[in-house]
């Protein structure tokens, strides 16, 4: 055995370390970060509202069934805890501000963590959820843009806040979202009823009533509710937990994942109640934008309204940061260019810059593959 | 740059484990298995008092009323068949603390002994089942 087989496997577990540290804390830009945090004080305020509900009837969750995780875990006097739960509701809208970013954001995910914790009946998957998001987003320095913490900075004519910062809260909530599909998903694949079907079937026959007074034609009804179908429709669901979990991970294949993200959670919406978690999860898929920002270029003909049209759209919508608008001569058309270098003219360009809009983004993308947009790129 | 490296590390395996967890825990927490199971399930829950009576706890007793008492989790009428959510065996957890915290947090009922709930339930498609439940013996009964 030579000296550098011996050192291989230690050279190798160093290199890796190395590239580990370097992924972790490599600066990259905290918008997405930035607008999760906006939009996470929404989903604070749903959460809380069945529970500030309660308090304003006069009742809080020990006056009725509950039980505590540990004895050990401290209990508010009445009061105090309404107070509580207020406070969590002004800090989750001073939070999506950007209003003491910093402060508004741990004391949200310390109140919402806290009143979670305080009984097992309190526990949902997507009070979990929204208790993971809020504690990255408390570590990470996702205020200093979006932010009235930002705007008060430029009025008073002080420099900036740094933008950018270590990647690693951005890669954890990475690796939390996929897992809640990956987890998901895993458990449907492992459990034999959930896999051939049984437990979709049975659930939709039991919910016959309700089926019923939707607006479907009566196929449709008996195509649901026929046994065979869920053999296969069981299959997709759990291959699209799965596909999702996987596919965000790759550039290659994040869009169609997003894409089918927002389908898959439109539909359990429309078809359970899961309280926070559609837009919870819907909005977390923000965060799988590439983190650096004004990378692409959107050039107009500054002569032309519907050019000038278009960059107030992108302006308005480019809540990601990813263009700048840049003046063309006169009489060219619209132009998109990519990070890469590529520039698409026309309509191709134009929906390729809605496709990379938060609002657009979901309608725009299957613009895409049409082949028109597809040799334009 | 160890401590950073230390934590992401920590978060993950922390995740992971609570993933496995979920195979064999109650209440899952951090599993992330939803709709697990299109079980369904129904109990007949009773007072059993000092003198043997077995009273449905859908009579009101000494100014309590269970659906007031028991009012998350989809156990405020356990009369009525219900699926069950989060899976039986965290509905079944559920009940059972339930019955133990009525039983401890009634203090106006001089008369009962403890709590009893006979659960039938629908594993999926499986034929139904029955299991009984009880609360703790209350303290100063009998």
């Amino acid at each position: 055995m030579n000296a550098a087989a011996v050192g291989g496997p230690s050279a190798a577990v160093r290199g890796l370390t190395a590239r580990v540290d370097d992924l972790l804390g490599r600066s990259v830009s905290m918008r997405t970060l930035a607008l999760l945090r906006m939009l996470a004080g929404p989903a604070v305020l749903l959460h809380l509202q069945p529970f500030l509900s309660d308090a304003l009837d006069g009742r809080i969750y020990r006056d009725a069934f509950y039980e505590p995780y540990a004895a050990w875990y401290p209990e508010l006097p009445h009061a105090l805890y309404v107070g509580l739960l207020g406070l969590a509701a002004v800090a989750a809208v001073a939070m999506s501000l950007g209003l003491l970013t910093r402060l508004a954001t741990a004391m949200t995910f310390t109140i919402v963590a806290y009143n979670l914790f305080l009984s097992t009946t309190h526990f949902h998957n997507n009070r979990a959820y929204l208790v993971i998001v809020l504690g990255l987003l408390a570590v990470a320095p996702c205020g200093r843009e979006l932010s009235v913490d930002a705007w008060l900075r430029r009025r008073r004519r002080r420099p900036a806040l740094e933008t950018s910062a270590p990647a690693w809260p951005l890669w954890l909530l990475r690796f939390e979202c996929a897992a809640v599909y990956g987890a998901s998903g895993l458990s449907k694949l492992l459990d034999p009823d959930w896999f051939g079907g049984t437990v979709t079937w049975q659930r939709v026959v039991r919910a016959r009533d309700q089926l019923d007074a939707w607006p479907i034609p009566d196929w449709a009804v008996s195509a649901l509710t026929d046994r065979g179908f869920h053999t296969g429709a069981a299959k997709m669901i759990v291959l699209t937990e799965l596909l999702i979990a996987v596919g965000l991970w790759s550039r290659r294949t994040r869009y169609a994942a997003v894409w089918l993200a927002v389908v898959f959670h439109l539909t359990i919406e429309a078809s359970a109640s899961v309280q926070v978690f559609s837009y919870l999860g819907i909005a977390v898929l923000v965060i799988w934008a590439v983190p650096c920002t004004r990378d692409r270029v959107l050039r107009i003909d500054p002569t032309a309204r519907a050019h000038r049209s278009w960059a107030t759209v992108v302006r308005a919508l480019d809540w990601l940061g990813r263009f700048r608008v840049e003046h063309g001569p006169p009489g060219s058309r619209l132009e998109v260019v990519d990070r890469d270098g590529t520039a698409v003219r026309g309509a191709p360009a134009a929906a390729f810059a809605l496709s990379r809009l938060p609002l657009t983004a979901w309608f725009a993308l299957p613009a895409l593959l049409l082949p028109a947009v597809r040799r334009a790129r | 740059m160890v401590g950073r490296r230390m934590l992401v590390l920590g978060v993950v395996l922390l995740q992971l484990a609570f993933v496995a967890r979920g195979y064999w825990s109650d209440h899952k927490e951090f599993a992330f298995q939803m709709f697990p199971e299109s079980s369904t399930w129904r109990a007949d829950v009773v007072r059993v008092t000092d003198d043997g009576r077995r009273v449905p706890v859908e009579a009101a007793w000494s100014g309590y009323r269970w659906d007031e008492l028991v009012r998350d989790r989809g156990l405020s009428y356990p009369g009525v068949r219900h699926h069950a959510d989060a899976g039986l065996d965290n509905q079944l957890a559920f009940l059972e603390a339930a019955l133990d915290w009525v039983a401890d947090n009634t203090p106006r009922d001089a008369q009962t002994r403890y709590l009893e709930a006979r659960v039938t339930f629908w594993d999926n498609a499986d034929p139904p089942e029955v299991e009984v439940l009880r609360s703790r013996v209350r303290e100063g009964s009998g």
